[in-house]
């Protein structure tokens, strides 16, 4: 017989400690976190650059800053850590979470309720098959930000990234900081894929160029990156014959993007969605299983730290609730639908058991004033623009859905004005 | 340093011949220039252990290819490595290809190859439903099957190196060493001599260059590119076997296999090139993989892709494999030119260069069996293939396999430790060793952790950890340190 948890959380990051808070202030007994790396934080304890919770506490603080009033609250709200723990299995018929820890070997818990918390991972070099060599020096972005960060060492003297996520333009100026030169940031896309905020930041300060529609073609280089070739590309991002440039430099960071880490997620038999790439929740964020809940970039990548602690609030509470029978199992199921230019939102469900925040991104930019909705007349607001590289938010009352028994769907959508 | 034999090459030739040489009381040294093990074609291949129906009766591949297939279902008990025995299809598409198909069966029946048939393509569907919907008919071997080429190779060298063979890596041979009779005195390297009577050129792509240190001339290696796609194991069961197109002048066509740890993977081009050592991939020949693969396989999924490679195979101009004990210089041996077939050959052949040794230099060595000869060797613990009671068996005996390092591909700190005790130095072998940087994130979360656990264990610091060997160091320098020096500041 395992030890009696009500609520398991995997992954301390901003999302699974704001759940143990969540649970905790929703009368879960017990919770417990539990984390894989030595230290709670998760990628936070890495991003050693301010920016971090504008909305959440009104000031700019560094990642490790941000998290540790978190976790300074989980303590006190009585939530239980484990570090250097790691869950390599989910059960899919009983629920069973399987973890290895050094000093306590390998063990199995049965916890009421768990939450998914386990964040996103980089795209790697091979999701985007660019031929060449196979030399050192070739990082995504994060790993020469763990390099950098947290072990002291520089990846290298003279960088190109590809990409331009946010952790690529945070590394860019983070390398010119340590010394080293950043020949420039490639996008392929025709906008930025990260915050404009970064952009001027990371680049602009520094005079670090950005090339839209251009992208790395080819790696060159034996042992050490001896280079990559550059291109322009077409509509199609097709490189564009002529246009290919050699360019010197000894590191290449990738910052092309990120992927909800959903390996346990998969195990556990729960539905992943194929465009966010994370589980298919509702807005109490349950999955496809009832006693599964899932919070933060592991649904969904979103921009800002803030809107992960948030959700995994909700995330947190609801699996406190379902673990002491609070969760009505007639809940409703009102599913959301995007519109044309919608390329992704979550959650996917409506109960109209909460408030619902359905986050949502543009498949294009609309450089002109917009409108977010939710027919049938539940929700507008203007916006000056859209972009993909930063989330829209659509706020649906539980009143709302509850003014509405026969509601079958909602559709969202950004149009110009 | 005096040996009795010297192999240059520790890919899967020269590791299998040590190993059968080391059944006798013989002081062995297996020279590469790696840095780590497999390095060159048996690093980069199909992983294939053929069924033995594709070569022309008569050659030497022939006479290899079907023996080899044989002890490899036996080999990988004693070595423990994974074999996935899940037969191989040759698919047809035309009348004439199933011709091709009939003529491969003669063959394949000529060559002892055990029940190579012919079936529909329906049959086939039934068996792989993701295969081309126009295949009408497929050439079934059920002996085939697909191998772990980099475990392979390491318990191959691994198992030679209980029996007393030993192996020096980044030894680079740079000529051979003759006596005043003008016969093989052994091997000079930027290591220093290695003096051996007997001398193996089991080089690879570089085994023509070696034959001509000894005079011989009279083949040449044509380096010979194949370009690969690798998918995330997620893939697993998208197709269950080995799937080739009919074979065409240029080779065997386009593949589609399962790899035996379960990823879907595409491959090869034959590409004729110069330079031995060029294994960068091309748009143009992941191109030609991409459609080859889709024919083969129409719903390939692609986006799941996570690495491309090349690999540089010894092509020879016969076509056939170039064995042969050379009248002078005495003393040396050429296993050359081993490309497809050659993995699955390599046991074979290995066997083979044991009793041509015996019997050809009688004179110059002294041949007693090594009673203390030992077969069986056993691999790092597969953390991922085991058992919970397995896992929490050994978890409690050691807590280092409660750790994990590797998490795509659920590899433990304790493999890591036990590759580095058995011999791994860089981050891509003990990726080889055990799988670590192997998974869908490419080594992103790993490779950190991994250069960690090197530099503590071989007391190195972690900017002197390499990749691959050679210049390919991961980090430049510590931080401060690196401004300093660039902005001219002198540490006190």
């Amino acid at each position: 017989m395992s030890e009696r948890i009500d609520v398991l959380i995997i992954g301390a990051g901003p999302a699974g400690v704001a759940a143990g808070i969540g649970a905790r202030r929703e009368g879960a007994e017990r919770v417990v976190v539990l984390e894989r790396d030595w230290d709670l934080g998760g990628i936070l304890q890495q991003c050693i650059h301010p920016g971090f919770g504008l909305r959440t506490f009104k000031e700019e603080l560094t990642g490790p800053e941000y998290m540790h009033r978190f976790i300074e609250q989980a303590h006190s709200e009585g939530v239980e850590f484990r570090t250097n723990t790691m869950v390599f299995q989910i059960d899919r018929e009983t629920n069973t979470v399987w973890t290895m820890n050094k000093q306590r070997g390998i063990e199995a818990l049965n916890p009421g309720a768990i939450v998914l918390t386990m964040g996103c991972r980089e795209r790697p070099l091979g999701a985007i098959r660019i031929p060449g060599t196979r030399p050192s020096g070739i990082y995504t972005a994060g790993t020469a930000q763990r390099f950098v960060n947290m072990e002291g060492y520089m990846p290298g003297k003279r960088a190109v990234i590809l990409g331009s996520g946010d952790i690529g333009l945070i590394m860019a100026r983070r390398m010119i900081w340590e010394g080293a030169e950043v020949e420039g940031v490639y996008e392929v896309m025709s906008w930025p894929g990260g915050l404009r905020r970064n952009i001027a930041q990371c680049l602009d300060d520094y005079g670090i160029p950005f090339h839209l529609r251009t992208t790395v073609t080819r790696i060159h280089g034996q042992d050490r990156l001896e280079g990559v070739t550059v291109a322009e590309v077409d509509d199609h991002m097709t490189p564009i014959k002529g246009t290919e440039r050699f360019v010197e430099c000894d590191t290449l960071l990738l910052a092309i993007g990120l992927i909800p880490e959903n390996e346990l997620s998969r195990m556990a038999g729960i539905d992943i969605h194929p465009v966010t790439g994370g589980p298919v929740v509702n807005d109490l964020l349950q999955t496809t299983n009832p006693a599964i809940f899932a919070a933060g970039n592991v649904v969904i990548v979103y921009d800002l730290v803030d809107n992960v602690s948030d959700e995994g609030l909700i995330a947190g509470a609801s699996a406190a609730k379902f673990a002491s029978g609070r969760i009505p199992k007639t809940a409703r199921r009102i599913p959301v639908k995007g519109g044309e230019n919608v390329r992704l939102y979550s959650p996917q469900y409506v109960t109209g058991e909460t408030d619902a925040t359905i986050f949502m991104r543009v498949t294009h930019p609309i450089e002109q004033a917009c409108r977010v909705f939710a027919e049938p007349g539940l929700y507008s607001q203007r916006l000056r623009y859209a972009r993909p590289g930063e989330m829209n938010e659509v706020k649906i009352k539980a009143e709302q859905v509850r003014n509405l028994p026969e509601l079958e769907e909602i559709v969202i959508d950004i149009q110009p004005v | 340093m005096n040996y009795d034999v010297v192999i240059i090459g520790s890919g899967i030739v020269g590791a299998s011949i040590a190993r059968e040489l080391s059944r006798y009381k013989l002081k062995i040294a297996v020279i590469d220039k790696a840095s780590e093990l497999p390095a060159g074609a048996s690093r980069a291949n199909s992983s294939m252990i053929h069924g033995g129906f594709d070569d022309k009766p008569g050659s030497v591949k022939a006479k290899f290819c079907v023996p080899g297939n044989k002890l490899w279902h036996k080999l990988k008990d004693e070595l423990d490595v994974h074999l996935d025995e899940c037969g191989s299809y040759v698919c047809a598409f035309s009348d004439d290809e199933v011709r091709h198909l009939e003529t491969l069966l003669a063959q394949g029946k000529a060559n002892g190859a055990p029940g190579v048939a012919i079936i529909s393509g329906d049959e086939l569907r039934s068996k792989e439903p993701n295969v081309s919907p126009e295949i009408v008919a497929a050439l079934w071997s059920p002996e085939a099957g697909i191998i772990n080429n980099f475990e392979a190779v390491n318990a191959m060298i691994e198992s030679a190196r209980i029996n007393g063979a030993e192996l020096f890596l980044e030894t680079r041979a740079l000529g051979l060493m003759l006596d005043d009779k003008g016969d093989v005195r052994g091997v000079s390297t930027d290591k220093g001599e290695f003096s051996a009577p007997v001398v193996i050129n089991a080089g690879g792509v570089h085994s023509g260059e070696i034959a001509s240190w000894a005079g011989d001339n009279s083949f040449r290696i044509i380096p010979t590119k194949g370009e690969y796609f690798l998918l995330d194991r997620a893939t697993k069961g998208f197709i269950h076997s080995f799937l080739f197109s009919c074979p065409s002048k240029a080779g065997k066509g386009i593949t589609v296999l399962q790899t035996a740890e379960g990823n879907l993977m595409s491959g090869p081009t034959a590409t004729e090139q110069d330079d031995p050592e060029d294994r960068s991939t091309t748009p143009e020949g992941l191109a030609e993989v991409l459609k080859g693969a889709r024919r083969l396989v129409p719903n390939f999924p692609v986006n799941m892709n996570i690495t491309t490679f090349a690999g540089v195979r010894a092509n020879t101009e016969s076509g056939d494999f170039e064995i042969s004990v050379l009248a002078k210089p005495r003393g040396f041996v050429n296993v050359a030119g081993i490309k497809s077939p050659g993995f699955t050959s390599a046991p074979a052949i290995a066997e083979y260069i044991s009793g041509l040794v015996r019997e050809e230099f009688a004179d110059r060595l002294t041949f007693t069996p090594n009673e203390k000869f030992i077969p069986e060797r056993t691999n790092i613990p597969r953390f991922l293939y085991m058992d919970m009671d397995a896992r929490k068996a050994l978890a409690e005996k050691d807590p280092a396999y409660a750790q994990i390092v590797c998490r795509c591909e659920t590899v433990t700190e304790g493999q890591v430790l036990e590759a580095i005790r058995r011999g791994a130095r860089t981050v891509s072998a003990v990726k080889m060793m055990t799988r670590a940087g192997t998974g869908r994130c490419q080594g992103g979360f790993c490779c950190p952790r991994v250069a960690e656990i090197l530099s503590r264990e071989l007391g190195l610091s972690l900017d002197e950890v390499t990749r691959h060997g050679g210049k390919s160091k991961l980090l430049v320098g510590k931080t401060k340190e690196f401004l300093l020096k660039k902005e001219g500041v002198r540490h006190e």
